[in-house]
């Protein structure tokens, strides 16, 4: 009874006492992303920033020591694309390493908060009915902590996603998130806005169905080409009506092209090697620095010297095509599917020796398991491990301008950390811990297989 | 010898009024059934041909047509249309095929043709002298929005397309009972991912597993069996004059198949579908035709040794897969003939059936060899469906179902001159024809 | 080592590809006669043309004895290297989208055009909408991207439908099978028709005012905001500005008319009318307007409005005076445009030129780069096909094709290359199945 005190009171300190905001993982392996790997050094975290890092660190008095004998720390993950934070939103619907989605997901729910543009009745008359646009959104207003996925994608080694509000043709901003168990969302805002999202299809619409205007491609591209043409037009007027107000008739306020002329990028999707030509002539057109995501045709040759040729940084898909299961033998499969499948997991690789810069996403992949077993994919494809992580986090953080403050291990950065033994992404390692902005918390326990998404049964998260 | 001679000359002179007797002379006459005759005439007698050769003398008062510079072919059969039975198919008042209901063999598609079908003059003046009806909805393959599946959709007939009333027309009726196999998978055989707006049309809700189409194709499978069974205890019970059977006219309509007297049209794409058609057939031990397959593979062997005729869809059409030869359908005739395999050509349609020989052309000129072409649109059809004895070739005894032209049947330039149906001269009018008389001849 | 001379040898290649002497030829020129020879192609241009003729530099002499040269198929009317639907049906007037930016090159519709003869198409918007989506021509030319199939300098077209096709959305039972769920859509019948256009084009014309007025005020030295950019009424401006061509799907006559007397009445013209299956029954219309008429050989009674269709259509036009070409609308049709063409000497009588010329001249003059392509003569794009037989035989075949003197398609490689295909996906689909766990249903019988 007597030991058993100390142990419970012990116990209860873990579960309800503040983490300590000063920390040192020491003795561990340290892969910085930034600099070289470390054998053997000690990282030193302080009021959720990375104070410290080297062999020789110094470790503050009072710090609550961690010893990462026989582990590894890693930057902490950053999904590049993503609706994790926003528990209505289903994966982001293009981009899928598939088809276009007008017949998977069946349209998503309305969010909670600002209105989102309902089943139209009347129907859509043409681009000036601002069909599917909700360009003003940031994800930063609509996110839900209690999302279930945070926790999920957090065990998996991320602490960081750029969530994107992936819904209609103009869906809003991305905010970049760090999964920190929060009570206020705005807590886990790193940026608010960095990007808009953009669209050229949308579930359930199309010839035929009530959604009206766009239907076609065409007509998704046509529209998104007005949008731009009429935030030019916006901009001028505004700009001249505040130079000089008097005897102008007063330019009305149009919050869509607010929106669009907030975003300083826009994300655009390209799985095949038209898309990617397409989209990247149309950026250009647009004058809008882009990021393409999706990339499924990635593997081809023609593929990474078009990148190159434009500098856009691109997103690619961890959602790599699988064989079709327990398809029909003699189901037609063309040339290009099997290709898909077979080379797919290699384009990371091949990226990255022609030089284009490139990050993963998740793409409604949210288990563990699954997000290791598809970057694994790529490595065992031919892609460095090193360049691997990158991609999950040095390089994501470059694309969306934050690598001030994110994506390596160095001193002054956010204290977002993974620490794994053995080599993150190899099928036998196992993630010890997560650091969010300098909070530790543990994975969750694996669901059984067999069990749905993420339900855990028991909350195995630390504070 | 007098009295002999009176009452020949009384019915000759009957017969020349009668109009379907005709000597057409000093023509080029392509038999099919033989080699080409240079220079002979033909003598027809009461819609029948009665004699071939160089020198032939028609009887007095029998019409003579100038057959200097023609070519004489048997009248062609186009083995798949639906001529007489449907008008404008974007019109669906004017369209009688595809009904609905699980099993149908009883609908009989020869008494529901219009014989004022603007279709068949446009479909004779061609040359085009018979035809098979079929009841089935031929270019979807099924009505869209259809909601029972439709395993058995009725009686095809071969007609003539000349005639005063769909009896009049008739050939042979039943032809065939067609059925819609149950396919794994698309029956059509287009291979290829359905295009996505074109899936969302249809509430497609993606690919089934090979485990659900699987047990779908034995359910189906299993309830066209049952039927069958059914249809076998009936005719059991009638051969046995069992008191108080009820008169079923579905199981009726059966008996011909069972009987082994006509075939099952069965339409099946794939080597898969072709060999469970026949594995079927067999078990059901009654006789098949297959239509439109799209590749043979392995079932040719299977086609070859139980003689079963294919009836090959348009030539002119594209490769069934996105990576296949883009000569993949011209080249299927050729194969079909290497593998001894009896084909026949259809349009499987209405408004080409004019343009039947011109699908026979394009199989020549990627393989087939030209006889084996020009008998796919006649004796071969001909024998497939029944009329075997009557149509198909010039040879005496046939019916007098003749066309004459200027040249090559196959060949697109040749014009046609003469179409005699039943020996009667058919006129070389169609609504076309009028309305291009009528703006050529505008003031 | 010989490998290097090979790379080096390849990367000539290109270049030399473009000088090409085919000989001993039937060469049908279409505007020039038929002659037996040889024609030179000198940097993708055809040079000369004749009994003999001069080697350009470097050239590849191909010896097309008893064969038959023509020029380059054009398919005035196709919907094929679209991404996506071809049409924006959504709205009754969708002239803001544009074929131009869903360009697919990996269309293997693209190679198989190519495989019977065409090497030019006009593609077009769908006919779901009275005023439908901008156009493009483009060049058969597989393998390049997008930006290199467009037939540079090409004037850009837009597509207008009337008729049936348009109303349908206005009248959603006649969606046969398709939803019904689709919110009916003015317009709904012929008048409604005409009154889309009619209005579409007021629209058109006071926007058009507001920019000329913007251009005045520029050329007087002021600065005034322009006005916003409308892309629908864009596109209608450059219609009355002559800058882009009216393509539009008609079938009766009243329609046909209809639209032309719309035109005079907007100061625009028509300038091709496509299908135009009763186009025979107002000739003289047709003919005093000078649009040209892009029809079907022998397609009829499918819809209502094509019950008066008769196969004698394009030669009743051609001799009221019209250009008149033949076209596809059909991915499998526009393989065989030769024999197409061969169906006008049948119905009709026309002779031989006068039918290849509905499938090469008259398409050329309609989409107006008969200074490029459509017949063979010096100057000339190097776009041939060379065919095996009479190509208005339909025992004839396509051997190879030429574009830009460039060599696109060539018979006997295609069907040389198809063993290592199937080979190589065969590969794959092996690869696959050994990575994958047995299925759980074997072989199932047939019971």
């Amino acid at each position: 009874m007597r030991k058993l005190l100390p142990a419970l009171l012990l116990v209860c300190a873990c579960a309800f006492a503040e983490n300590p905001r000063t920390l040192a993982i020491r003795n561990a392996k340290v892969v910085t992303v930034s600099g070289p790997v470390l054998a053997k050094a000690t990282v030193v975290v302080r009021d959720g920033l990375i104070e410290a890092v080297g062999e020789a660190a110094p470790i503050p008095a009072g710090a609550w020591i961690i010893d990462g004998e026989g582990m590894t720390v890693y930057p902490g993950l950053i999904d590049s694309l993503s609706t994790v934070g926003i528990p209505s939103l289903a994966a982001p619907p293009a981009g899928r390493g598939g088809r276009a989605p007008t017949t998977v997901a069946p349209p998503p729910t309305p969010a909670p908060g600002p209105a989102t543009t309902p089943a139209p009745t009347p129907p859509v008359r043409g681009p000036e009915d601002r069909p599917a646009t909700t360009s003003w959104l940031l994800a930063a207003d609509e996110i839900d902590p209690s999302d279930h996925r945070i926790e999920s994608v957090r065990s998996a080694g991320f602490t960081t996603t750029v969530t994107f509000p992936a819904r209609g043709i103009f869906g809003g901003q991305g905010s970049i998130l760090d999964l920190a168990a929060v009570e206020h969302p705005g807590d886990m805002v790193v940026v608010p806005a960095v990007g808009l999202y953009i669209a050229v299809s949308r579930p359930g619409a199309g010839f035929g169905s009530t959604a009206g205007f766009p239907g076609a491609l065409m007509g998704y591209i046509a529209y998104i080409r007005q949008v731009y043409l009429d935030a030019e037009h916006y901009k001028l007027v505004r700009e001249a009506y505040a130079r000089s107000p008097r005897g102008m008739e007063r330019p009305p306020y149009d919050r869509a092209l607010e929106g669009v002329l907030a975003s300083k990028r826009v994300l655009l999707p390209a799985n095949r090697l038209v898309e990617m030509d397409r989209m990247l002539r149309f950026a250009a057109e647009l004058k809008q620095p882009a990021i393409l995501y999706g990339m499924r045709e990635a593997y081809r040759p023609e593929a990474a010297p078009l990148l190159k040729k434009y500098g856009a940084p691109v997103l690619v898909s961890l959602h790599w095509s699988e064989p079709p299961r327990d398809p029909d033998p003699e189901a037609y499969r063309t040339m290009r599917s099997l290709e898909d499948i077979d080379q797919g997991p290699a384009a990371p690789a091949l990226l990255r020796k022609a030089g284009v810069p490139f990050a993963f996403y998740s793409d409604g992949l949210d288990q563990p398991r699954e997000l290791q077993r598809a970057v694994k994919k790529a490595i065992d494809a031919g892609l460095a491990r090193q360049d691997a992580i990158r991609a999950l986090t040095l390089s994501p953080a470059e694309f969306y301008g934050v690598a001030d403050r994110l994506g390596s291990i160095e001193a002054g950065k956010i204290a977002n950390l993974v620490v794994t033994k053995g080599e993150l992404f190899d099928d036998h390692t196992e993630i010890q811990m997560i650091f969010v902005d300098g909070k530790q918390y543990k994975p969750a326990p694996e669901p059984p297989p067999g069990a749905g998404h993420g339900a855990a049964e028991e909350p195995g998260v630390s504070q | 010898m007098k009295l002999a001679g009176l009452l020949i000359g009384c019915a000759l002179a009957a017969a020349a009024a009668a109009n379907n007797s005709v000597l057409i002379r000093g023509a080029d006459v392509y038999p099919v059934s033989s080699a080409p005759l240079r220079s002979v005439s033909i003598l027809v007698l009461d819609g029948k041909i009665a004699e071939i050769g160089p020198k032939v003398v028609a009887p007095k008062g029998v019409r003579m047509v100038d057959g200097r510079g023609l070519r004489v072919y048997p009248g062609m059969i186009d083995s798949a249309t639906e001529l007489g039975l449907s008008e404008i198919p974007s019109v669906r008042e004017t369209v009688d095929t595809g009904d609905l209901g699980e099993f149908m063999p009883q609908l009989r598609a020869l008494a529901s043709v219009n014989p004022a079908s603007e279709h068949f003059p446009v479909a004779r003046i061609a040359g085009v002298t018979g035809a098979i009806v079929v009841p089935a909805t031929l270019e979807t393959g099924g009505r869209p929005g259809a909601a029972a599946r439709q395993y058995l959709s009725g009686q095809a007939a071969l007609i003539r397309t000349f005639g005063w009333s769909w009896e009049d027309m008739a050939v042979v009726a039943p032809a065939a009972i067609c059925v819609r196999f149950p396919t794994l998978g698309p029956a059509g055989g287009r291979g290829g991912p359905v295009p996505d707006f074109i899936a969302g049309m249809m509430g497609q809700a993606g690919a089934e597993t090979y485990t659900q189409m699987m047990r779908t194709y034995q359910q189906e499978l299993a309830k066209l069996t049952d039927f069958f069974d059914q249809a076998r205890r009936y005719q059991k019970a009638k051969a046995a004059n069992l008191p108080g059977l009820a008169r079923d006219l579905k199981y009726e309509a059966m008996l011909p198949v069972l009987d082994g007297k006509i075939p099952l049209a069965v339409e099946a794409a794939m080597p898969r579908a072709i060999h469970d058609a026949i594995q079927f057939a067999d078990k059901q031990n009654v006789k098949i035709v297959v239509m439109r397959p799209r590749e043979f593979g392995g079932a040719a062997a299977e086609l070859k040794a139980r003689n079963i005729p294919v009836i090959l869809g348009p030539v002119l059409a594209l490769p069934r897969g996105q990576d296949e030869p883009y000569d993949e359908a011209f080249t299927l005739p050729a194969e079909a003939y290497k593998a001894g395999i009896q084909f026949a050509f259809a349009s499987f349609d209405n408004q080409f059936v004019r343009n039947l020989p011109y699908q026979a052309a394009t199989a020549v000129a990627f393989g087939l060899p030209q006889d084996e072409a020009l008998k796919a649109i006649t004796i071969n059809p001909a024998q497939i469906w029944g009329a075997g004895e009557q149509l198909g070739s010039v040879e005496k005894d046939k019916s007098a179902d003749l066309v004459l032209t200027t040249g090559d049947l196959l060949e697109i330039q040749t014009q046609v001159k003469h179409v005699f149906i039943r020996g009667q001269e058919i006129e070389l009018t169609s609504k076309q024809t009028r309305l291009y008389d009528k703006y050529l001849n505008r003031p | 080592m010989s490998r290097p001379w090979i790379l080096w040898l390849a990367a000539l290649a290109p270049l030399c590809a473009q000088n090409i002497v085919i000989q001993n030829a039937t060469i049908m020129t279409v505007t020039k006669g038929t002659l037996q020879g040889s024609v030179a192609i000198k940097d993708g241009k055809i040079a000369e043309i004749g009994e003999k003729v001069m080697m350009p530099f470097h050239a590849t002499v191909i010896d097309a004895g008893g064969q038959y040269v023509i020029p380059g198929i054009i398919d005035c009317h196709s919907h094929i290297a679209v991404d996506g639907n071809i049409n924006e049906a959504t709205v009754a007037v969708s002239s803001m989208v544009d074929i131009k930016d869903v360009i697919n090159p990996e269309d293997i519709a693209i190679y198989r055009a190519l495989a019977g003869g065409v090497t030019t198409a006009n593609i077009l918007h769908g006919s779901a909408n009275p005023i439908g989506g901008r156009t493009i021509v483009l060049k058969m030319r597989w393998g390049k991207d997008a930006e290199g199939l467009i037939f540079e300098g090409a004037v850009p077209g837009i597509k207008f439908a009337l008729g049936e096709n348009p109303k349908r959305p206005g009248n959603p039972p006649l969606l046969r099978g398709f939803t019904p769920a689709f919110p009916a859509r003015y317009p709904a019948t012929r008048m409604g028709v005409e009154d889309t256009i009619r209005e579409a084009f007021n629209q058109a014309k006071a926007y058009k005012a507001e920019w000329d007025e913007y251009a005045a005020k520029v050329a007087r030295g002021e600065s005034p905001i322009p006005p916003r950019r409308d892309l629908k009424l864009e596109a209608l401006k450059e219609v009355l500005e002559g800058r882009r061509y009216v393509h539009a799907h008609c079938y009766e006559a009243d329609e046909i008319l209809m639209l032309l007397r719309v035109a005079d009445d907007y100061g625009f013209k028509v300038r091709t009318l496509q299908h135009v299956l009763e186009g025979y029954k107002v000739a003289p219309q047709i003919a005093a307007s000078g649009a040209g008429a892009s029809t079907f050989s022998d397609w009829w009674a499918y819809k209502f409005e094509a019950y008066d269709a008769i196969a004698y259509n394009a030669a009743l036009m051609h001799k009221a005076g019209i250009v008149v070409s033949l076209n596809s609308d059909d991915a499998e049709l526009m393989r065989h445009l030769n024999t197409e063409a061969a169906k006008a000497m049948k119905y009709g009588g026309l002779s031989e030129d006068e039918a290849l010329a509905m499938v090469t001249i008259n398409p050329a003059k309609q989409l107006g780069i008969d200074n490029r392509v459509g017949s063979i003569e010096p100057g000339k794009d190097g776009d041939l096909v060379i065919y095996d037989k009479n190509p208005l035989s339909d025992y004839a075949k396509v051997q190879k094709v030429f574009i830009d003197g460039r060599l696109y398609f060539d018979r006997d490689s295609d069907i040389a290359g198809r063993p290592a295909k199937a080979l190589e996906k065969q590969k794959l689909i092996d690869k696959e199945k050994q990575s994958q766990p047995k299925p759980a249903a074997g072989r199932r019988p047939v019971e």
